[in-house]
């Protein structure tokens, strides 16, 4: 169980090698590009063979049940002892690979994004630290451990969002992400230091993921316990996977480079929290109320960001608001799963299927936008995005992945999750999930449509949706340099990722039940429910169809259902006035009212007293300082004599 | 030889006396003496008499690292604040005999006190004690048990140095 | 009983040793001197320590881990004020503790 450990050493190598990387960039390789690329990519290639000979070693060893567990101390002072390890179980194996898989490949792909870039070594450090604190997260043995990396995988995204940031709005970006996830993460300290506080038995330091579980399930603590935790943890995950109403921040995120977009989608920041929920489900089944809390959340999140991503004309905002969706899906299937007594089973296969289709069509969407030096996809359209045949393949692979399509990845996944949200008393569940299925489907296929489909260039519909700003979203002045006139087509390392995230999203689906029983330990056969296959199967064919009437069919408007209604349509445009509210609530709450009263209390009260303590404090010094003779040996002598004073007490009074 | 009749006891005795009397005079010199220099060359004896006090107790490594670190680093440092700060030539200002009275009060008032207390306390060993004296157990708990102290050690170290740096070399610009 | 295996022996020399650095502290006005001394009384300290260990304490080698850290603690103020006295020294040219007089009230 020590540091010699081979399965110790590998997690360690896994965690250590792209800290290493993101040092060595930042210290001593920055000037030199391609030499920071080759350390980058060493340093990302061998925790992949790690994670996954680590995956195929341990497959048939491990069970949730009885994880593998390898800790050393870290810091040891006396009594106080704070451990470093690794949980090792069927959830955290899976999660290393794919973390590990997919970072590579986003890493592979960056070579042609970002080439000629500035910041091109900085850009692979910030990676590398990425990548560091998401495998970390996903392999920690304790909760301290866990905290400490998903605050690292903030910071990392924080950098990586404001990349580009003498851009104004990257940097706000950025720094909005910071805060609006520190709300959420006030929350989880607050959950772990109220669990380390009923655990009794336990400090924080010491609180492994293993301990929560085993506490769960042995009904240690009360059900009103369980509740207020799993609650205070909650609002960390919303802050990470981007839940509602702390969701805001994700579709500003969009200010950094693709690629960040699609690690920051996939598989590293907001995945974090779905995959905090799986590690701790036990945990946070023992409460039904957090459990329903979580379902309605989560249902609402869908909802929203569903509506909007109808709306948004920015490729990488409709990809953006379809995560947060897909992650409200997630927790759905998550928290129907706890309430049904099922098992996390379908909310983690949708986060597997999730990360390898989403990470798709983000690399696509990145192809574009390098191509065309725009965000817009109608713009995309008319400048011949169709063209561009791999790309356009593959982003049409992920986006029928995305909206649920036999036999591809996304459909297996979320049939599991309408399954969990089936077996629920209320049907309004399914229902709803049902309907976020078809909104997805519709809006996923407004822009494969739109792409595949463009009018003809003296169409009028281009007065409303061609509007080219320069240098708007993304990196557009940067693209348009050799973007345009440089290469023809799409460069290798681009499409090379592109072709094997779409090989995935095919497999994948095949492979749910050799990976139940891989997490399960047994795979329960399904039993085929008719009704809610066809009826997922027809929301989502109702969507493309809705979709090829607006957007598809040679005389379609191009005009979103939506219009119908314009009220309902401004307010989708206008994201649910969610910002806006964030923005009122800040003014009239913090600023307008806690700020008054606290700048009050400063100014009165505190600087008062101050005030009164300092001139008291001259008054008396004034007073007194012909004691301070300066001779510091009188003083010394005094000080001495009253330590005699306290010798001849201890000596009499006992 | 009449040493050679000497019971070993007798001659490890012999030997401590001989080791407090360096102590003890060496720590005289170190706060007697009118020469500075003197003076440093008392505490070095003085030290190098803990040192060996330190043998008797069982710690032969404590006592090589009383030498190291004491005789061997802060008496030479002594010496080159000796030598960077007031010239020797320089006429001494007599002795203030309210000083020297002062001092004694206060040093004999302790000691006395702390000697009364020390005589009184019953000293108990405790119940259970391990006999491993060995300076590889002692490694092993600096860097065990012991690891996060000695590393707010080291930063100590660092940060004394720096401010020793900042310190004397007068501020900015002053170089 | 031998002398050198008694705990008390100890203890009243490390008092001896304290009560001679204490008494330099206090007469001396030499800066460089009061360091002398101080260094003294942190001598005393050590055995102190090192005699408990060597008697009472369950487990000999924490103390003298406990006498390593005072070293290196003692290394670090014997640095500092060393440079504080050179400063000291450049301002005033002096380091007569009895002419540092600036903060007379």
């Amino acid at each position: 169980m020590g540091p010699c450990d081979p399965n110790f050493l590998s997690c360690f190598l896994i965690v250590a090698l792209p800290l290493l990387s993101f040092a060595v960039i930042m210290i001593f390789t920055w000037r030199r590009h391609r030499l920071s690329l080759a350390i980058s990519l060493t340093c990302s290639t061998i925790p992949l063979i790690l994670a996954w000979s680590l995956f195929f070693r341990l497959k048939d060893t491990v069970t949730l049940a009885k994880p593998i567990v390898t800790q050393v101390n870290w810091l040891v002072s006396d009594a106080v002892i704070v451990p470093f390890g690794f949980l090792l179980d069927p959830v955290s194996l899976l999660m290393l690979g794919i973390v590990a898989t997919i970072s590579w490949l986003i890493q592979i792909y960056s070579i042609g994004y970002m080439e000629g870039d500035p910041g091109f070594a900085r850009f692979y450090a910030d990676l590398s630290l990425f990548g560091m604190s998401m495998l970390s997260l996903v392999s920690a043995s304790g909760m301290l451990q866990l905290f400490i990396s998903w605050e690292l995988v903030g910071l990392a995204s924080y950098l990586l969002i404001g990349f580009w940031y003498e851009k104004f709005s990257a940097s706000e970006a950025g720094k909005k992400a910071f805060v609006v996830t520190r709300f959420g993460d006030i929350g989880f300290f607050m959950g772990l230091v109220f669990l380390t506080f009923f655990m009794k038995d336990i400090n924080i330091f010491g609180l492994g993921i293993f301990d929560i579980n085993n506490a769960a399930l042995t009904k240690k603590l009360t059900e009103a316990q369980f509740t207020l935790c799993a609650l205070l943890i909650f609002c960390g995950v919303a802050g990470k996977s981007a839940q509602f109403p702390i969701h805001v921040w994700l579709p500003d995120a969009m200010e950094g480079p693709t690629p960040v977009s699609a690690l920051l989608h996939s598989a590293t920041m907001v995945a974090a929290g779905v995959y905090l929920i799986t590690r701790l489900f036990p945990f946070f089944a023992a409460s039904a109320t957090a459990m329903t809390v979580v379902l309605v959340i989560s249902t609402i999140t869908l909802l929203l960001s569903s509506t909007i991503g109808m709306v948004a004309k920015d490729i990488k905002q409709v990809w953006a608001y379809s995560t947060v969706s897909q992650l409200g899906f997630m927790a759905m299937g998550l928290s129907a799963a706890a309430l049904g007594g099922s098992t996390l089973f379908a909310g983690y296969y949708h986060l597997t299927t999730h990360a390898a289709f989403k990470a798709l069509l983000f690399l696509c969407a990145g192809v574009f936008i390098h191509h065309f030096g725009t965000n817009d996809f109608f713009v995309m359209s008319k400048d011949g995005g169709r063209k561009l045949a791999i790309p356009m393949v593959t982003v049409t692979i992920g986006a029928l992945a995305l909206a649920g399509i036999f036999p591809f990845a996304g459909f297996f996944s979320k049939e599991a999750i309408l399954a969990q949200l089936w077996h629920l008393p209320n049907k309004l569940w399914v229902g709803l999930g049902l309907f976020g299925a078809f909104l997805t489907a519709y809006y996923t296929f407004r822009v494969i449509f739109v792409m595949l489909f463009p009018r003809k260039d003296d169409d009028p519909v281009w007065q409303e949706y061609y509007v080219r700003e320069e240098g708007g979203h993304g990196h557009g002045a940067h693209d348009d340099d050799h973007g345009h006139g440089g290469h023809h087509g799409v460069p290798w390392v681009m499409s090379f990722p592109l072709i094997v995230l779409a090989a995935f999203t095919l497999v994948l689906g095949f492979l749910q039940t050799p990976l139940e029983k891989f997490l399960l330990g047994e795979s329960h056969p399904h039993e085929m429910n008719y009704v809610l296959l066809f009826s997922a199967v027809g929301c989502a064919l109702g969507g493309i169809g809705v979709a090829w009437l607006d957007w598809g069919s040679a005389n379609a408007r191009w005009q979103g259902f939506i219009r119908k209604v314009p009220a309902l349509e401004n307010f989708f445009i206008q994201k649910w006035y969610m910002d806006h509210f964030w923005r009122w609530f800040l003014n009239t709450f913090i600023y307008g009212t806690f700020s008054r009263i606290f700048t009050y209390n400063d100014r009165r009260v505190v600087d008062g007293g101050v005030d009164a303590v300092a001139f008291s404090t001259i008054g008396s010094g004034r007073l007194l300082s012909f004691i301070q003779t300066a001779f510091v040996q009188l003083n010394l002598l005094f000080m001495v004599l009253v330590l005699a004073g306290v010798g001849l007490y201890l000596l009499m009074g006992r | 030889m009449n040493l050679l009749s000497l019971s070993p006891q007798a001659v490890a005795t012999i030997a401590f006396y001989l080791v407090v009397a360096v102590t003890l005079i060496g720590a005289l010199i170190a706060v007697a003496a009118r020469n500075i220099f003197h003076n440093v060359l008392g505490l070095a004896m003085s030290l190098i008499g803990v040192a060996g006090l330190f043998l008797y107790l069982n710690s032969p490594f404590v006592a090589l690292m009383e030498i190291l670190i004491y005789v061997g680093a802060i008496c030479i440092a002594i010496c080159f604040a000796i030598m960077l700060s007031e010239p020797m030539y320089l006429p001494r200002p007599p002795r203030k005999l309210s000083k020297i009275l002062g001092g004694v009060v206060g040093a004999g008032l302790v000691f006395t006190l702390l000697f009364l207390l020390t005589k009184k306390t019953t000293w108990v060993p405790a119940a259970q004690r391990s006999t491993d004296w060995s300076v590889t157990t002692i490694g092993h708990y600096l860097l065990t048990n012991y690891a996060l102290i000695f590393e707010l050690v080291s930063l100590l170290l660092l940060v004394a140095m720096l401010g020793a740096i900042v310190i004397a070399r007068g501020g900015r610009g002053s170089s | 009983m031998l002398v050198f295996n008694q705990l008390e022996t100890y203890l009243y020399l490390a008092l001896l040793l304290f009560a001679i650095g204490l008494y330099g502290v206090l007469a001396r006005r030499s800066l460089i001197a009061i360091l002398i001394s101080v260094e003294l009384i942190l001598n005393a300290a050590s055995i102190n320590f090192m005699a408990f260990n060597r008697f009472l304490a369950p487990h000999p080698a924490v103390g003298q881990v406990i006498t390593l850290f005072i070293m290196a603690v003692a290394a670090a103020e014997a640095a500092i004020a060393l440079s504080i006295i050179v400063a000291v020294y450049r301002k005033l040219k002096s380091i007569n503790i009895e002419h540092a007089t600036e903060l007379r009230g």
